[in-house]
């Protein structure tokens, strides 16, 4: 039963990727060969949302990573009420990503939201943009949502590295005259790589399967401009109903995210094996 | 997320580095960036949340007000109802519960017997943990197109089950998805247990299935219960999948949610925020729960229980 429901469907897929496969234009399947990824590689919303999803995910994982490292690096030692701020930090890796996308669309969107006003007190005059459509904010927007959540991901698992590190390491340095800054560049960094990759690899293989935040807070918007891959595929095959497409670009991006994960993950697999 | 006692590495031979003076000054200032930092970073996780709530509760009129009213004056439950009964809150509400029920105990009994089985009889060996990180990676899009395809058009015809728009369409599909996490952290828990004491049941004379309902699972409850937490989390929040392959019957929270923001904007701003909150109460009572397994749970495959 479960090997029907996860193989199956890649077999039938690979079929789907060679006909032409249409709601709208009936029920015949003419074999098309390799058209359906042809129809890809010349469609430039494809190579613009590939462009887009890669931007995307490595930005917000930079964010993350370098929140995350820091909000861990100051949440280390422990002081009154840390217990519940913990508590409150990882609250949004159990929301649905659609929530999220709809809390900021709440906060961002014009005219209801408080966004503009708040820009307002810092900049001079009148501040009227739309975050989720105007110029380069909707990235700004997406990658602060993204942030938003999945932070705490980062921060957990940081956190859990940064507190397995043994305290003589730290004390060894010092009585070698280590100031502060070296004893992180030269201890701790070195020591956190290892979970460093982990977390980088987990957030990276999701950030790139984006779709939901901007289905929510852009709806792909402003045009085309940030469809990502995930967003062009559905856009394809579930808006325009080329499945046949559609599918096929769904094994060309799989295909490239694998290699990837290979890539990372082998990385990733190294220092065990060490 | 295991803690030190807190400044232990702080204590060592400190008075190489600098005058003490300087140190302690460095360390004041380093405190006082630190709770900088945490207090903007939580100014920056609170103000969306707050935002929702004081929205969920303002009149009509208040939403739009420019500029924006931080504090309302008269809150108001309107929202609540008229997205509870007018606009199929209630429905999404039952669907997601009972879905994400479903999916928990199906994913947890056939986990636990999957991970027990791996943990003893060592099936599979390393190609089955391959496969689960393998599953993490692909990406939903992918795989939903066809199921799409399966479920719309061939289900019926070859099955003789209707799975489109059904709840258990749906349980099946988030059983399958989130089986990787239920046996991953099941079979870490199974694997640190020693073997003697169910040897010792099945001297006793219990069979096999015995001595893993009455002895392994209760010994491993713990592992139990968090991957039980997760699969439900993931149900409840699952999204893309719902959203293709349900209609009107089996729609689940985040699909009902995402259809307030997106198709009726300009007016659905108050309803938006309640469904918003309600759907964030499960969440907050695992989140609380569920602190302590976090690392395990989000690095499933990864990092060796």
């Amino acid at each position: 039963m479960i090997l029907a429901l996860s193989i199956f469907p890649l077999a039938f897929s690979l079929w789907v990727t060679f006909v032409e496969y249409d709601f709208t234009v009936g029920t015949e399947h003419p074999w098309v060969g390799l058209d359906n990824f042809r129809d890809n590689l010349n469609d430039p919303v494809w190579w613009s949302s590939v462009r887009v999803t890669a931007i995307l995910a490595t930005s917000a994982v930079a964010v993350e990573l370098l929140l995350g490292l820091l909000l861990a690096l100051a949440m280390l030692r422990s002081f009154r009420g840390r217990r519940v701020l913990m508590v409150v930090i990882v609250i949004p890796l159990f929301m649905s990503p659609v929530v999220v996308g709809g809390f900021w669309d709440l906060f961002l969107r014009r005219p209801i939201g408080p966004a503009n006003n708040i820009l307002g007190w810092f900049w001079p005059g009148d501040v009227a943009v739309d975050l989720t459509q105007d110029g380069i904010w909707p990235f700004v927007s997406i990658v602060m949502a993204d942030a938003w959540q999945w932070t705490p991901f980062m921060f957990v698992i940081l956190l859990a590295g940064l507190s397995s590190i043994s305290s003589e390491l730290y004390e060894a340095a010092d009585i070698d005259g280590a100031k502060p800054r070296q004893s992180f560049f030269f201890v701790t960094l070195p020591l956190l790589a290892p979970i460093i990759l982990v977390a980088v690899t987990f957030r990276f293989i999701d950030a790139a399967k984006l779709f939901d935040i901007i289905y929510t807070l852009t709806r792909g918007g402003p045009g085309t401009e940030t469809y990502t891959t995930s967003y062009f595929l559905y856009y394809q095959g579930f808006e325009r109903f080329h499945l046949g497409q559609g599918t096929a670009g769904s094994w060309m991006f799989m295909i490239m995210l694998s290699f990837i994960a290979y890539w990372l993950v082998r990385r990733l697999l190294k220092p065990v094996e060490a | 997320m295991r803690l030190r006692p807190s400044s232990a590495r702080r204590r060592g031979g400190e008075p190489t580095g600098g005058t003490a003076s300087g140190v302690v000054r460095g360390r004041r200032r380093w405190g006082l960036v630190r709770f900088t930092f945490i207090g903007l970073y939580f100014l920056f996780l609170l103000l969306p949340m707050y935002w929702a709530l004081i929205t969920a509760f303002k009149p009509q009129e208040d939403i739009l007000a420019q500029p924006p009213i931080w504090f309302p004056s008269d809150p108001t439950f309107s929202h609540f109802g008229s997205a509870l009964n007018r606009l199929n809150g209630l429905t999404g509400i039952k669907n997601s519960l009972i879905v994400a029920f479903a999916t928990t105990f199906l994913a947890v009994v056939i986990g636990a017997a999957a991970a027990y089985s791996m943990a003893r009889f060592r099936t599979g060996g390393k190609h089955l943990a391959f496969w689960f990180l393998s599953q993490r990676l692909l990406p939903p899009v992918a795989v939903v197109l066809p199921i799409f395809l399966l479920y719309s058009r061939y289900s019926e015809e070859w099955l003789q089950v209707r799975l489109y728009d059904t709840r258990i369409g749906l349980v099946l599909l988030y059983t399958v998805f989130s089986l990787p996490w239920t046996v991953w952290m099941m079979y870490s828990y199974f694997r640190q247990m020693p073997p003697e004491l169910e040897h010792a049941a099945l001297v006793d004379g219990c069979s096999r299935w015995q001595a893993l309902w009455k002895i392994a699972i209760p010994l491993a409850a713990p592992g139990v219960v968090s991957a039980a937490a997760f699969a439900f989390i993931f149900s409840w929040t699952e999204f893309l999948f719902a959203f293709l392959l349900t209609g009107t019957n089996a729609q689940t929270l985040p699909v009902l949610l995402a259809g307030y923001v997106g198709v009726f904007q300009g007016n659905l701003w108050g309803e938006t925020a309640a469904m918003t909150l309600i759907s964030l109460i499960p969440a907050l009572v695992l989140g609380i729960f569920l602190q302590r397994h976090l690392v395990r749970g989000l690095t499933v495959g990864a990092v060796q229980g």
